[in-house]
C-alpha cells in the first residue's frame, strides 16, 4: 500500500454490496478530499445511503474496501471495529431520519457523542463516583466543547429541552452538531436539508461552508436539494442503480445529459426543460428535484437505514 | 371547525359507543363463562362444580353499562381532557412545581426527593402509632423499593426488558443461605459476596441476549428466571430442592446477636446493653434502681427493627449509588441505548459494554436485595422467586415512570400497600387492585412520575461541587 501526503481523504475503491440478488451498491470508485464538501447525489434507492451504512460500519461491503488517509496513516475501515472508525479513522455520520436521543436533551446529545473520552476519564466510573478532579475538568471539557458547538449552531436556547421535542430543522442542526463533537475528519451527512425550509436550508449551506473553512475536514454530503448541492459543493458523485454515472464539479453535472437523463428519469426531449430547471440556482428556490423532501420522518424510518 | 367535528362526534357517538359496549360484554362473557359461572368447591375432600349463570348476568350487566358509559365520556371529551389535565402537560414548558416560589424555596432547603423519603423512612419506628405489623410491613415496601431501583436501572434506563429479574434476587437469597451455613460466614460478610454472585449472573444473562431486544430479549430473560427455580428445586444437595433452606443466621449488629439467645462466643444485644447501663450508671455514681427503668428485656420488635434500618441503608447507599452513576457517562450512554441503540454505535460507542454493565449492575442489586430477604426470613424456598415477583417488581418501575427513582418508591407503595390494606375486601381485593392497575394506565401512561430531571443542565455546569448542581440535578 503505497502511502503518498497527497492521498485523498477518503478513497473507495470497487466497493460492492449485495442484497440477494439486489446489487445496492455496484463497484463504486469514490474519494473525498479534506477541505471540500463532496456531495452524492442519485435517485430515490440508488444505493446512497447504503454507501454511507458500508463506511460507517453498519453493512459489511460484499467486496472492496474503503480507506482514511489521515496524519500519513491510513485506515481501512472495513476492517476497523465500529468504535475505532470514529476514534482512529476519524468518520461520522448523521442519519437520514434524525436520530437523536430524543428524550435526553440537547446538552446531553452533544456529551453522549464524547462518551468514549469521558468514559476513559471516569476511569470504569469510579473516578466519576468519586468525583475526581481529572473527571470532573473532563467533563467540564465536554461541556465547553458541546457549548461551543451549540453557539455556533444556534442551539443554546434548546441546550436543555429535549432533543425530540425541537423543531425539525433545529434537530438536524443538532444531529449534525453532535456528530462534529466527535471530532471528524470526515463528516458525512444524509440528507441534512431534508424538510428544511428555504431559510434554513439557505442557513444550513452557510454553515457546511464555515465549517469546510474553518476545521478544514471532508464532508460527504448526500443531498437531493439542488439549491444546496449545486452551491456548496466541490465535487459531486452521481449515482444510479449502486454505480457512479457521473462526477466532476457541479458546473460539469449541470451540464451532463447522461446524468439528468438518469436522475431525474426523463425523457430525451425534455431535457433542456430540465437543464434550465437546474441551473438555477437561487438558494430560496427549489430546483425541481425528484422527490419533495421527506416532511415526515416516522414514515421513512420503516423502510429506510433497515439496520435493525 | 374544531367545533362541528365534536358536535358531529356527539351526534354519531351514541351507536359507536353501543357497538363498544356490545363487544366488551360479549368478550366479558366469553372469558366469564369458565371463570366466573362455572367454578370448583371443595366439599369433603372431592372436587365439585357449581353453577353461577346469575353471577354472569350481573358481570354482563356491569360490563355492558360500565363501557357504555366511558365510551360516551370519552366520545364527548371528557376523557380526553382529564387525560391531559392528569398526564404531564408539554415536556418542555416548565411545571408548576418549577416556578411558584415557594416549592422552589422548600426545594432548595431539601435534600433529594429519594433522600427526603428515606430520612422520613427513617422515623418511622419512632413513631407513637407505629407496630411490629406496620415495621414488618413497611421493610417489605423497602425490599421492593430495592429491588424496583435495580431493575429500574435494565429496564427503565437502559430499556432493556427483563421478565426474570427475579433471579438475581434468588441467587442472592441462596447465596447468603448456602455461604452462611456452609462456610459459617456472618450477614454482613456475604452481602458483598452476594451481590457481586449475582451480578457475575446478571453478566452471564446479559452474553447471550446482547443481540436481542424487545420482545425477544424478554422471552428470554422469562425463560431465564424460569431456569434459574427450576434448577434451585432439582438441585437437592444444594438447595434442599423445595424444602428450602432454613434456619438461616440472622444478621448482627456489630457482632451482637439480634436473638434472644446468643450463639457462641458473641453476646446478645440486649445484655450488651443492659452490661454497658450498669457500668455507665457506676461511673455517674447512679442508683440500680434508677437504672432499672432503661433496662432492656428482649422483644422481638428490636430484631425488627434493626432488619428495618439495615434495609434502609441499604436504600440510602443504592440511591446514592444510582444517583450517581446516571450523571455519570455510563448512566447518559444506558439512556442514550434506549433511546436509539444506532445512533450510539454511530458515535462510537460499545453498546455490548453498556448492556452488560447495566445487566451487572442491576442484578448486583437484586442479589443484595435477596440476601437480605434470606436474613429477614430465616428461611427460603423456590417458591419466594416465582414469575410473580418479577412481574411485581417490572411493574413497579413502569407504574413509577421509566427512569425515575422516586417514581419507584411510590409505585412500591402503592403496589404493595394497596393489596394489603386491601386484605379486608378478602376476594375483591385483586379486582380492586386490577382497576387500579388499568386506570393509572390509561390516565397516566408515563407513569406516576413521568417527566425526566435531565443529567447535566447547562447554566448549572461548572459550578462544580456546589450545592445548585446536586439540587438540580438528579
Ligand atoms: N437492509 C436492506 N436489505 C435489503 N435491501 C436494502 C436494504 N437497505 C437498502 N436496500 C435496498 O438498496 C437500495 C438502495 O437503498 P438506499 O437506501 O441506499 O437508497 P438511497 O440512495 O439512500 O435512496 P433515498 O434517496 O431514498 O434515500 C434500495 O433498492 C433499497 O431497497
Ligand atoms: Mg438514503
Amino acid at each position: 500500500m503505497a502511502k503518498t501526503t497527497t492521498a485523498p481523504l477518503l478513497t473507495v475503491t470497487d466497493l460492492t454490496l449485495r442484497f440477494g440478488g439486489l446489487v445496492a451498491v455496484d463497484h463504486i470508485n469514490l474519494t473525498a478530499e479534506k477541505g471540500e464538501i463532496t456531495a452524492v447525489i442519485g435517485p430515490n434507492g440508488a444505493g446512497k445511503t447504503t454507501l454511507f451504512n458500508c463506511l460507517t460500519g453498519f453493512y459489511k461491503p460484499t467486496s472492496g474496501e474503503s480507506r482514511i488517509h489521515r496524519d500519513g496513516r491510513d485506515f481501512i475501515l472495513e476492517s476497523l471495529p465500529p468504535t475505532r472508525l470514529i476514534s482512529d479513522a476519524g468518520i461520522c455520520r448523521t442519519f437520514q431520519n434524525i436520530r437523536l436521543f430524543q428524550k435526553m436533551t440537547v446538552l446531553e446529545n452533544l456529551i453522549i457523542a464524547q462518551h468514549p473520552g469521558l468514559m476513559r476519564a471516569s476511569v470504569w466510573s469510579i473516578a466519576g463516583l468519586l468525583g475526581t478532579k481529572k473527571f470532573r475538568a473532563a467533563e467540564a471539557a465536554a461541556v465547553a466543547q458541546a457549548r461551543q458547538w451549540m453557539e455556533r449552531f444556534d442551539l443554546l436556547a434548546y441546550a436543555d429541552l429535549a432533543a425530540g421535542n425541537l423543531p425539525y430543522g433545529v434537530q438536524r442542526r443538532v444531529e449534525i452538531a453532535r456528530a462534529l463533537c466527535t471530532h471528524p475528519v470526515l463528516l458525512c451527512l444524509d440528507e441534512p436539508a431534508a424538510g428544511l425550509n428555504a431559510t434554513e436550508s439557505a442557513r444550513l449551506n452557510e454553515l457546511l461552508l464555515q465549517i469546510r473553512r474553518e476545521l478544514g475536514i471532508g464532508i460527504l454530503l448526500i443531498e437531493h436539494d439542488m439549491s444546496v448541492v449545486m452551491q456548496i459543493s466541490d465535487r459531486i458523485f452521481v449515482l444510479d442503480h449502486g454505480k457512479v454515472i457521473a462526477s466532476g464539479t457541479p458546473a460539469e453535472i449541470r451540464k451532463n445529459p447522461a446524468v439528468i437523463a438518469a436522475y431525474l428519469g426523463v425523457e430525451e426531449e425534455e431535457e433542456p426543460a430540465v437543464l434550465k430547471q437546474l441551473s438555477k440556482k437561487s438558494p430560496t428556490q427549489k430546483a425541481t428535484t425528484p422527490k419533495t423532501p421527506t416532511k415526515n420522518p416516522s414514515t421513512k424510518k420503516v423502510k429506510k437505514d433497515g439496520k435493525k | 371547525m374544531k367545533n362541528s367535528t365534536q358536535t358531529a362526534a356527539k351526534k354519531l357517538s351514541l351507536p359507536h359507543s353501543l357497538r363498544l359496549a356490545v363487544l366488551a360484554t360479549l368478550v366479558a362473557v366469553v372469558l366469564g363463562i369458565p371463570m366466573v359461572a362455572l367454578g370448583t368447591t371443595d366439599q369433603n375432600g372431592s372436587l365439585i362444580l357449581v353453577q353461577r349463570w346469575p353471577w354472569l348476568l350481573w358481570l354482563a350487566i356491569v360490563i355492558f353499562v360500565g363501557r357504555l358509559f366511558t365510551a360516551e365520556l370519552a366520545a364527548h371529551g371528557v376523557v380526553d381532557s382529564l387525560k391531559t389535565w392528569l398526564s404531564s402537560r408539554h415536556p418542555n414548558r416548565p411545571k408548576f412545581r418549577d416556578r411558584n416560589p415557594a416549592i422552589l424555596w422548600l426545594r432548595g432547603k431539601l435534600p433529594e426527593p429519594t433522600v427526603t423519603l428515606l430520612l422520613l423512612a427513617f422515623l418511622l419506628p419512632m413513631m407513637p402509632f407505629t407496630d411490629r405489623y406496620s415495621i414488618d410491613l413497611a421493610t417489605t415496601v423497602l425490599i421492593y423499593v430495592m429491588l424496583g431501583w435495580g431493575l429500574n436501572i435494565v429496564v427503565g434506563l437502559a430499556g432493556l426488558l427483563d421478565l426474570g429479574y427475579v433471579a438475581f434476587y434468588a441467587v442472592g437469597a441462596y447465596s447468603y443461605a448456602i455461604i452462611s451455613q456452609t462456610l459459617g460466614l456472618g450477614f454482613w460478610e456475604t452481602l458483598p459476596i452476594a451481590g457481586l454472585l449475582a451480578a457475575l449472573f446478571g453478566i452471564l444473562l446479559g452474553f447471550p441476549v446482547l443481540r436481542l431486544r424487545g420482545d425477544y430479549l424478554a422471552i428470554v430473560t422469562l425463560g431465564f428466571g424460569e431456569i434459574i427455580r427450576i434448577i434451585l428445586l432439582n438441585w437437592q444437595s444444594l438447595t434442599n430442592g423445595s424444602r428450602g433452606i432454613g434456619g438461616i443466621a440472622r444478621p448482627e449488629f456489630f457482632g451482637l446477636s439480634m436473638s434472644q439467645t446468643a450463639g457462641g462466643d458473641s453476646s446478645t444485644f440486649v445484655d450488651w446493653v443492659n452490661g454497658n447501663l450498669t457500668m455507665i450508671g457506676q461511673w455517674f455514681g447512679g442508683s440500680e434502681a434508677g437504672l432499672e427503668a432503661y433496662r432492656l428485656s428482649y422483644a422481638p420488635v428490636h430484631r425488627i427493627t434493626f432488619l428495618y434500618f439495615v434495609i434502609l441503608g441499604l436504600l440510602f447507599f443504592t440511591d446514592f449509588l444510582v444517583r450517581r452513576l446516571r450523571n455519570l457517562p455510563i448512566g447518559r450512554a444506558w439512556e442514550a441505548l434506549r433511546e436509539d441503540e444506532i445512533a450510539c454505535r454511530a458515535l462510537g460507542i460499545n453498546p455490548t459494554m453498556v448492556k452488560l454493565s447495566a445487566f451487572a449492575l442491576g442484578a448486583g442489586l437484586g442479589g443484595l436485595a435477596g440476601c437480605f430477604f434470606a436474613a429477614r426470613q430465616g428461611f427460603i424456598s423456590p417458591e419466594s422467586f416465582t414469575f410473580m415477583e418479577s412481574a411485581t417488581v417490572l411493574a413497579i418501575v413502569v407504574l413509577g415512570g421509566m427512569g425515575s427513582q422516586i417514581g419507584v418508591v411510590v409505585a412500591a407503595l402503592f403496589l404493595v400497600l394497596v393489596p394489603e390494606l386491601g386484605r379486608a375486601f378478602a376476594d375483591y381485593r385483586m379486582v380492586g387492585f386490577g382497576a387500579a392497575m388499568v386506570l393509572i394506565m390509561v390516565f397516566r401512561p408515563e407513569g406516576f412520575v413521568g417527566e425526566r430531571k435531565p443529567s447535566l443542565i447547562l447554566g448549572l455546569v461548572g459550578k462544580a461541587k456546589s450545592k445548585a448542581k446536586t439540587k438540580g440535578v438528579q
